[in-house]
Order: C-alpha cells, then structure tokens, then sequence
C-alpha cells in the first residue's frame, strides 16, 4: 500500500506534455500547492500555463483538483475557511495573492461562469446591469444600455431576449440562462472567464450553444474551463490538461492529448479504462 | 403460487393499512379543529353581551338650583369642574319614582345608573356652557347589574335573596322599559377608554395602546440586533471557533429559557439599574425584545443559510464584495423568512404575561398610555385582571378582550403572510 | 503493449477484441491466398488457384463486416488516443489485406495461364526468392500485428528494400529475355505482372508494419526516414 503511494509520488511528481508555453502566458501558475484545514492537500506542484484567446480544458477524475486549481485563479477559495495557497499564480506578469492586489478587483478581470445556471432572481436587465453597476462601468442609463446589449449580443442571447428584457431571468431555459451567466460574466469585461463545468446541467441541444460560444468567446478572452466530457474538452480546447490526485498529469495541445497522450495515467482516464 | 399472486394476497391488507394511516390524520385534523371550532365559539358567546350596553333615558336638569351655581355670562373651567354633577340623574330618577323613602330603596335607584354618569355630564358641561339652567333628555350609562338584568343573564325566577338585583329594581327596569326609557345599544365605550372598576366602563384601549407600544419597542429592539447578529454568526464569523460555537449553544439555550426569568433580568437591571419606569411600554417592550431576540436570530440564521451557495458564488465571482453579496443577495432572498420568524417571534411577544407580572405591568391602570413612558397595561395582562375581577359582567369583557387578542394576533400574521408574499422570489 | 481490456465498459472490450480477432481471421485467409497463388505459379497447380479465387469472396465480404464494425465504434464509442489509433489501423490494415487479397487473385490468374505455356517455365524460377521474402513478410506483418510488436514491425517493414531490389534484378533480367526471345512476350509480360504484384503485396506488408509502429507510438512513420525514427524511440 505504502509502496504503491510512493510508486504514484514517483509517476505523478513531474507534468508531462508541454505545461508552459513559448511567448507570454496570460496566466501562470508555478509550483501551486493548495491545502484545506492545513492537513489535507488539495494541489501539489502544479505548474501551468494560459496561452492568451485560448481554450485551456481541465479534466480528469472527480476530486483531482482542477476545480480547486480553478477557483484558485480568481481567489474564489479565499472565501472558504481554511483554504491555504502556496507558489505563485500571475496575471499579465502581476501575482494575484500579492498584497496589493484587491481581489474585487481581480474578480472583475477574471470572471466565473458555474456549473449551476445561477441567474439573479432579478430581470435579465439587471443580471447583466449587476456588474457595470457594481463596478461604477457605466456612468448613465443609455451606457448601461449599451453594455447589456452588447454583452447579450456576445453571449447569443439579444435576439431572445431583447423583448423581455424586464421578465425575471429564472424563466429562461437552463441554456438560455446559462448564456444569460455568462453575458453577465462578460458584462464586466474580464480578460479571462473561468467556465466550472458550464455545461454538465444542460441538455445537448443547449451544450452545444455553449460551446460553439466559447469559440466565439475565445477570439476576446482568455478562457479555462473544467469540465466531466471528454468530448467536449476534445471538442472546444486548444490546450488540454489532465489532473490525477491533485496533481497535473499531463498538458498539451488537444489534439495531441486525445490522440496520442504521453502518460499513461491520461491515457487510461481517456480511453476510458480503470486507473 | 407465483409472485404476482404472493403481492396481490398482501395487496388488500396493505390498502386497508394505508387507509387506516389516511385516516388516522383526519381524526386527529378534526379533533384539533373541533377544539378551536369550541374554543372560539365559546368565546365568542360569552363575548357576545360585552358589545352591547343598556342606556336609560333619563330627563337632566341642569338648573343652577341643583348645580348649586350663580347665574353668569361665562364660567371658568375650574367652576364646572367642582359642580356637584352626581345630584343631576339621581334627581332625574327621584322624579321619575316619586314617593320612594327608603334610604337603601333611594340608594339602589341611584346606582340604577353607573357611577361614570356624573363624569360624562361633566364632559358636556365643559364643552357646553349653555346647558346651565337649560334641561334635556339624555341616555345614560346603566349599571353593570342593570345591564345584565336587561339582557337577560339574570335569572328573574330565583329567589330574590340570591340576585344581586332586587325585586324593587326589576319592577323599575320594566316600568322604564315600559315608558322607552331603556334601550341597548353598540358598547363604543369597550374600544374607547381605559381599564376600569366598573365593568360597564371599562375598555380594552389603554391595554391595546399598551400592546401596541410595547411591540414597538420590542420590534426596535429585537429586529435590528437578531438580524445583525445573525448575519455575522451567518456570514462572517468562523466555523469551528469554539468562541462561536458558545455562542450559538447560548442563542439556542436563551430561546429556551422561562420567561419569567426574563422578566427577573428586566426588573434587576433595566429598572434597578438604568431606571427605566416601571410599568411603562418601554420596559416591557425591552424585556420582550430580549425574550424575542434569539428566536429571530434562530429564526434569521435558518432563512440566510436556506439562501442558494450559488446566488452568492455568482455575485463573489462579478466581484462584489462580501458586504455587497450580503446587501444586494443574502437579505432580500432570505427576506421572507426573516419576517416570517420576526412576526412569529412578536406574537409569541405579544401573547406574553409571565415576564410582565415582574417588572410591574400588571397594575390597574385605568388611563390611556400616550407615550412609550406612561403606566400601561397589555392585552394579555388585561385580560388576567378582568379574568379575576369578581363582577359578573367581567366574564363578557375577558371573552371581548380575548377576541381583540386574536384579531391583534391575526392582523399580525396577515402582515407576515403579504410581507411574505411581496418579498418572496421564484426560482 | 496494447491492452484492449480493462475498460470500464466490458462490451467495449468485447468489441474491440472481437474486431482485432476478424482482423487475424482476414489476414489468415489472405495469408492463404497469397500462399496458394504463389504455390500454383512456382508448382503449376491449377486447382489451388481456383481456390485463391474463391477465398477472395470471403476476404471482401470480411472486409466490408469490419469497416462496418469500425464505423459503429466510431459512432459509439468515441475513441481516443490508443483505441482511435487501434480502430484507425484496422480500417488501414483492413484496406491493404483486401488489396493483397486482389494481387493474389491477380497472380493466380497469371499461373494458370502460364502453366499452359511450357516455355516460360523457366522465367518463373527466378521469382521464388521474391515470394519467399514476400511471404515471410505478410506472416510477420500479421505476427507483429497480433502481437504489437512494433521493434519486429520496423524490421520486417525493412525487408521492403530488399524485394524491390530482387523486383528490379527481375526487371532487368526480363528485359533481357524480352530481346532475346521475342516469341514469348506475352509469357515474359505475365511473368513481370506477377513480379510486379508480389512486389506490391511486400509494399502491403510494408504499410501494415507501419501502422503498428503507429498504434504502439502514436508516430506516423510512413514516408520518413527509418534512420531518423529509430533514433527518436
């Protein structure tokens, strides 16, 4: 038992693939560890990057981490109790858990989308108002207009909603919410969205909605997204990144992870088989 | 025997079982409301005479003669006050019984009338100067004796030793009767004056002003402090502090403590020590407020923690700050739960005695409170002292009162039925 | 190397299995085909290259039931990495064992009209290291296949070279029988056709060598230099 633990330390302590990136990252991560209640680790020596107006996808087996590693990226994990960090993650070159950094503001820059569709129980008007609100964005009502229409253009829901703009947003349909999320998200014009598995709650009609926004999304942002399928890590990412154990397996482009990945661990999880 | 015929055997005894638990519920559901359906109409029939009350018209001359005054152009009010008002009906009624001697026979044809009479011509005096030497036809307040006479609740039949009316009296009443000169009317006395010894005078609105006051000051107290500090248990302070795990076991050991223990705390320390008057709205107000405040921090905790961990994550990740989370999401969703527990804390307030009784509110006090600082009595309390006044027409005044109780107590959750509805939100 | 179990699906397994074994099964009756058409040029025995004929209708229909097979996979399975490689494969491989299948047929056709002609006897003396090499790459190619065995596979797909060099000592030699004895062109042409189709069922046996190398390493190494690869793995 012992020994297979030690044997897994071993397989596991360095990522395979292409973890960092040539050129400048948007975000990098180096030598995260991420503990909850100081005794158990969440995170152990990740070392990733994000290639800027690229998909980076997140998968791997229930538990491995890559939610926490996400949540990491805007400070979500300050709000739990006894979620510690060490290593560095930057953005644009900045560390985010430095002390001058305020991490209202960086949720402003890098902005979540949730597994759950989690509208408001306000009007579609004021989900995607809530953000330009809360950060003074817009200065007039005719500008804040604006911003909703042109994050509702972008998130692909104007033409379904620009008639019941006042209706409440909990009466759209999960995609529709889920789109509605997201031009919310965008509202506040963050240079990075962190998608928490956006479609696992949505049928496929709408999951493909989704993702066919996200590529539309990917041109003006940079986005991470953890998600359960395979497929549509396949599907939407350009860079793909396996987790096992809270460790980083393997990362590389997509297209090399799905057709030839370089760890076995990967493998297996892709392939479907017992690790 | 196979086993669609094993389950069809056991299928017969398993409806009747479920039919006897189906059952089981609609007895008890009729059971408890035949209680309430007793309780209220029990009530509500003794109730019932307090609403009316018996006048008699009585002809008041106000001569000078008999207010024993000079003729002038204007009175002070300080004149009309010390007039001897009390001769005016028992010099009515001597006329209308002329040829009676009899010092007590005299003395019950006087106390055919209440003895408030002579206030409520006062009054007019007061207000109207002109009425000296002038004479007119007035109703006037009967007795509490006379009054039940008159509706009835006095058995004519038994023997004239055990009536608190005497033979003599009855035989007035119905010449009265005969002549028109008595009549029943609406009791607007009952909601428009304070607590009285005689029952045909007292009223229920020194106690509701009381209630009403009291509430105030226990809502003042209790809402803002119970929502506080439920929001910082809720949202702020850590889990697994010990510090905060004492202190939510006291929140719920408090919510479980007598409350006459609270009323103890009020006398030590808000009237021993700070000096807050006994027996005011204020006192009582705060010693309820203590008692209702960790059943809306019990009450304000479950509704925030029932608040979605999603809408929160959702306004955290726009970046807004945890105060903002609080303000624009947490409370407005949690709302309608905090009303509902504040509201049910309150009526459990207003329902409340026990704490009262220390901290002096039980007094007769027969003025109408006009602040948060004058003697006062409450609902509850108010219907304690008439439940234990010896005069038969108190038994209607409890009922009365205990009806004003309920209706106190369902405008309340009226309230908290339409807050409710306004603030709830669909998902 | 490859292990198609331990899927969590045990139908998927099935599948997989049940795919590679046609495969096996194919490349056996192929092997066969090749076998018989080559015996009936080099011994003359018409009847066995009838039979080549006949196993050529089995080898089609096994082809088309595995493309099929494939297809369904695909359709519901998803592969990835080393199941998409391996279905992938199949499909190629599937594709050269029917083309071998064709050369075979091709090449019985040629011996039972040669064996009529007595003269050519003695051109197709000199196909016989050819077949041989031939052969023994289309049993290793199959060999390696069953067994993924990749290092064997790069080695067997090295013996390609030297059946194109016996192809072109052949050519030249009927070339030279070509101006010398102008009456038995038309023998001497069949004799190059054949050359000509066992030449290609080397390059086959090639191509299905490769593939391994590709299900194993995930490295496509068709049109590279070998030197190169093997210095990579």
């Amino acid at each position: 038992m012992n020994n297979n633990k030690v044997e897994l330390d071993q397989q596991l302590s360095e990522t395979v693939g292409k973890p960092l990136i040539n050129g400048t990252p948007k975000i990098t991560c180096r030598d995260v560890n991420v503990f909850y209640n100081q005794d158990s680790q969440a995170i152990f020596d990740v070392n990733v990057d994000l290639a800027k107006n690229q998909i980076l996808a997140m998968i791997g087996p229930s538990g491995c981490g890559k939610s926490t590693l996400l949540r990491c990226l805007n400070r979500m994990n300050d709000t739990i109790d006894g979620c510690s960090i060490t290593g560095k993650i930057s953005l644009d070159g900045e560390d985010i858990y430095s002390n001058d950094i305020d991490p209202v503001l960086l949720r402003a820059k890098v902005g979540m989308v949730f597994q759950k569709p989690n509208p408001f129980p306000k009007s579609i008007y004021d989900n995607v108002a809530y953000g330009p609100r809360l950060h003074g964005i817009a200065t007039n009502n005719s500008e804040l207009d604006d911003v909703v229409e042109e994050s509702l253009i972008k998130a692909g829901l104007w033409k379904e909603t620009k008639d019941r703009l006042n209706k409440p947003g909990t009466g759209l349909s999960g995609g529709q919410q889920q789109r509605l999320c997201i031009a919310r998200t965008i509202a506040v014009r963050p240079d990075v969205i962190l998608m928490d598995e956006p479609t696992s709650a949505l049928d496929p009609i709408a999951t493909a909605t989704i993702e066919e926004l996200m590529h539309e999304l990917k041109s003006s942002y940079t986005i991470a997204v953890v998600t359960h399928s395979m497929q549509q890590a396949a599907r939407i990412s350009d860079r793909c990144s396996y987790f096992h154990l809270g460790r980083l397996v393997e990362v590389n482009d997509t297209n090399i992870v799905f057709t030839n990945p370089e760890h076995e661990l990967t493998e297996n999880y892709i392939t479907g088989r017992f690790g | 025997m196979n086993n669609i015929e094993i389950v069809q055997k056991g299928l017969k005894k398993r409806y009747a079982k479920e039919r006897r638990f189906k059952a089981y519920g609609v007895f008890s559901i009729i059971i408890s409301l035949s209680f309430l359906a007793f309780l209220l109409f029990d009530i509500a029939l003794k109730a019932a005479p307090a609403f009316t009350q018996t006048y008699i018209k009585l002809d008041i001359d106000f001569s000078h003669k008999v207010l024993r005054i000079n003729e002038k152009s204007s009175y002070t009010k300080d004149e009309l006050f010390e007039l001897p008002y009390h001769k005016l009906p028992s010099k009515s009624l001597y006329q209308l019984f002329p040829g009676i001697e009899n010092r007590k026979q005299k003395k019950a044809l006087r106390k055919l009338v209440s003895s408030g009479v002579r206030y409520n011509l006062r009054n007019m005096v007061i207000k109207n100067s002109k009425l000296i030497g002038t004479s007119k036809s007035i109703w006037v307040l009967a007795d509490d004796d006379i009054d039940s006479l008159v509706k009835g609740l006095i058995d004519r039949n038994i023997p004239e030793a055990d009536r608190r009316v005497k033979d003599f009296q009855i035989a007035w009443i119905d010449k009265l009767q005969l002549e028109n000169r008595v009549e029943s009317r609406f009791n607007i006395n009952f909601f428009t004056s304070g607590d009285s010894r005689e029952p045909e005078q007292a009223g229920i609105l020194g106690a509701l002003k009381g209630s009403l006051y009291t509430m105030l000051i226990t809502l003042l107290l209790s809402f803002p402090i119970g929502v506080a500090a439920a929001v910082y248990l809720e949202e702020f302070a850590h889990k697994n502090n010990w510090l905060v795990d004492m202190i939510e076991v006291n929140i719920n050991n408090l919510a479980a403590v007598p409350s006459i223990v609270f009323g103890i705390l009020g006398l030590a320390v808000y009237i021993n020590l700070f000096g807050v008057p006994r027996s005011a709205p204020l006192a009582g107000g705060l010693v309820l407020g203590l008692m209702t405040l960790p059943i809306i921090i019990i009450t304000t905790r479950a509704a925030i923690k029932s608040v979605p961990p999603s809408i929160r994550e959702a306004a955290l990740g726009l970046g807004a700050s945890k105060m903002q989370v609080i303000i624009h999401h947490v409370l407005p969703l949690s709302m309608p739960g905090i009303l509902t527990g504040s509201i049910i804390g309150m009526a459990q307030a207003l329902g409340e005695t026990a704490p009262l009784l220390m901290i002096g509110m039980v007094a007769f006090v027969a003025d109408i409170p006009q602040g948060f600082f004058d003697p006062s009595t409450v609902l509850p309390v108010q219907i304690y002292i008439w439940s234990d006044s010896p005069e038969r027409s108190f038994i209607a005044l409890t009922s009365a009162a205990i009806i004003m109780l309920l209706v106190f107590l369902f405008l309340m959750n009226l309230l908290a039925i339409i807050l409710r509805k306004k603030f709830e939100t669909r998902w | 190397m490859l292990n198609i179990g331990q899927h969590i699906s045990q139908e998927y397994n099935d599948e997989l299995e049940d795919l590679r074994n046609q495969v096996l099964s194919m490349g056996g009756l192929v092997e066969q085909q090749f076998s018989d058409a080559s015996n009936a040029l080099l011994n003359g025995t018409i009847n066995i290259a009838q039979r080549v004929t006949e196993l050529d209708y089995q080898v089609n229909a096994m082809e088309v039931a595995i493309d099929e097979g494939c297809a369904q996979i695909i359709a519901k399975r998803q592969p990835t990495a080393i199941d998409l490689r391996n279905i992938f494969t199949v499909i190629k491989v599937v594709t050269d064992l029917e083309r071998m299948g064709d050369e075979s047929e091709k090449i019985a056709k040629f011996a039972s009209e040669l064996s009529a002609d007595t003269n050519s006897m003695g051109f197709y003396k000199n196909l016989k290291h050819m077949t041989f090499i031939a052969k023994k790459m289309l049993t290793d190619a199959l060999d390696c296949y069953a067994r993924l065995d990749a290092k064997k596979a790069l080695e067997v797909s090295n013996m390609d070279a030297e059946i194109d060099a016996e192809f072109e000592i052949l050519n030249r030699l009927l070339s030279t029988y070509l101006l010398e004895d102008t009456k038995n062109i038309e023998s001497i042409l069949k004799v190059t056709w054949c050359a000509r189709s066992i030449e290609r069922v080397g390059d086959h046996a090639k191509n299905i060598c490769e593939y391994i190398v590709y299900v194993v390493y995930g490295k496509d190494i068709r049109h590279v230099i070998d030197g190169k690869l093997q210095d990579d793995k």
